[in-house]
């Protein structure tokens, strides 16, 4: 690590002021000290919000929301008491196997949706490509690939590399970000670039915004969600296709079905037409490979990682079945 | 006085015994603390050499880091607490595993100055003196380690598990130590030794 300045403010108006060139965020600072480690990125000054782990870091129910503070951290969201029952199932185990114990005890929630993506060649000092500003193309498009994206890909071959953001986007989740201007609440959805390529940042927050919390709306009594991955280790790995699903079962039929596929596109993935299929029909296994077939229509694989959409299929499969057995 | 260089410039002479000098030689010089940027400001480390106060293992220990010092470097190059490996250095592999406020941590992820203000126990911690913890007489009795390299991070880990968990079964064990690599692939007499361990607990 180059060395840098750390700073910590008082409050978070202070801290958003902060913002500017050569400054950035750390929450637990788990992916940061990782690319600091790497040399790919040297900040002049680190701007330390752990402070506010006291107001930032409780998850509480109010009316028919979950507020989850954005210093939670993994292993408090995964044990949250309020966040128990089969409705919040997704939230609860993509928190739950994300990394290892060590991480989850010390990762936070909000670092957790913001953390960068994990290509090898991004993530590396000795490459340069178009995403980490020190080359002109993406070198995962003809080079290493195994893990890269199938779906949506542009001028980048990144995959986003979050468990915990498909759970809280197929439980409709919000985000509440702080900035210089004050706060504002966008779907989680708006938090990631709706058309990501190589020159563009991951996720949308201006320079001076910080997030603040994560708000759940409470599933109604007949939902159920669930989130399975796919990963060549049993533990401690990061996930090769991972998918979260929002089902309500009425009458023997799917009344309401959500998904999200992780890990296999450059954000977390919506895959509503998929979804839409399976309304109105039995929670079978069939109809739900069916509609996992349909999730992967427009998978567009790279030399190494055509696996991926059998395996993504299964994997949605999966958690389909998961959900519906709840 | 500096840190030696973090580029892997190879010390002329042991590095331990140089930072020893170097943290002795510490105490005479001026210690500069953290200073408010503006009178009423907020608190800025700027690069280079801090006083701060850790708590390890029931005592207060005053140490100098820089912002970018992680916890494990603090421990292993300040204070001579040699038990946590730096092995990864990425939180991938479980062996600078210590206990901050009673919950594992990787401390080659943790900046020293996070640390402040909580309670970070080290292996060395576990047990007073030349006696051994539980743990660490289950795995001498179950032969759990082979080379001993990730056995500290193990027994820390094990640890953290015994504190969060009073009687865990086999699939909890192996959850909750999910965080830890054995290369020499000892982790059945890991997990028996850390079952026999919570028997005497319970």
């Amino acid at each position: 690590m180059r060395p840098f300045e750390l700073v910590v403010p008082r409050s978070l108006a202070e801290a958003s002021s902060m913002a500017g060139k050569g400054v950035v965020y750390k929450a637990a600072g788990i992916d940061l000290l990782d690319r600091l480690k790497e040399r790919v990125e040297a900040p002049e000054k680190i701007v330390n919000l752990l402070g506010f782990r006291a107001e930032l870091a409780r998850i509480e129910r109010s009316g028919s929301t979950v507020r989850i503070g954005a210093l939670a951290t993994l292993t408090q969201v995964a044990e949250a008491e309020v966040l128990r029952g089969g409705g919040f199932g997704a939230l609860l185990e993509s928190a739950g196997e994300a990394a290892t114990p060590q991480v989850r005890n010390r990762a936070t929630v909000g670092g957790n949706l913001l953390q960068q993506n994990r290509c090898w060649y991004f993530r590396q000092a000795a490459f340069g490509c178009a995403h980490n500003g020190r080359g002109p193309g993406c070198l995962a498009q003809e080079g290493q690939n195994r893990y890269h994206a199938i779906l949506g890909q542009d001028d980048c071959m990144r995959v986003h590399p979050s468990n915990v953001a498909p759970a809280l986007q197929a439980l409709g989740a919000s985000v509440i970000v702080q900035g210089g201007k004050g706060e504002r609440t966008l779907p989680l959805a708006e938090l990631y670039p709706k058309a990501p390529d190589a020159r563009g940042a991951e996720h949308t927050l201006q320079p001076d915004e910080i997030l603040t919390a994560i708000v759940v709306p409470v599933p109604g009594a007949d939902v159920r969600s669930a989130y399975r991955e796919s990963r060549e280790k049993l533990s401690f790995d990061w996930a090769t296709t991972a998918a979260a699903v929002r089902l309500a079962v009425a009458d023997g039929k799917v009344r309401e079905c959500a998904i999200v596929l992780g890990a296999v596109a450059a954000i977390p993935w919506v895959a509503a037409e998929a979804a839409q299929s399976l309304i109105g029909k039995e929670p079978s296994r069939a109809n739900f490979e069916a509609a996992a077939k349909l999730a992967f229509a427009g998978a567009r694989p790279l030399a190494q990682n055509a696996y991926k959409v059998p395996v993504g299929q299964a994997t949605l499969a999966d958690a389909l079945e998961a959900a519906a057995r709840r | 006085m500096r840190h030696p260089p973090e580029d892997g410039t190879p010390p002329t002479f042991s590095r331990r015994a140089f930072l020893k000098g170097a943290s002795a030689a510490a105490v005479t010089g001026t210690v500069p603390g953290a200073l408010p940027t503006a009178p009423s400001g907020p608190t800025s480390y700027a690069p280079g050499s801090h006083a701060i106060t850790l708590s390890v293992n029931g005592g207060e220990r005053r140490l100098e880091v820089e912002p970018r010092t992680t916890l494990l470097d603090a421990l292993r190059d300040r204070l001579d607490l040699t038990g946590a490996k730096k092995i990864c250095d990425r939180g991938a592999c479980g062996g600078c595993t210590v206990e901050l406020d009673g919950i594992a941590v990787n401390s080659c992820m943790v900046l020293a100055i996070d640390a402040v203000g909580m309670k970070v126990t080290t292996i060395e911690g576990l047990a007073p003196g030349e006696a051994l913890h539980p743990l660490q007489e289950e795995f001498v009795h179950c032969d759990a380690l082979q080379c001993g390299f990730c056995t500290p991070g193990f027994v820390m880990a094990a640890h953290a598990c015994l504190n969060k968990h009073k009687n865990p079964d086999r699939a909890t064990i192996q959850h909750e130590l999910s965080g830890n690599l054995c290369r020499c692939g000892t982790y059945g007499r890991v997990f028996e030794a850390v079952e026999r361990a919570a028997g005497r607990k319970g």
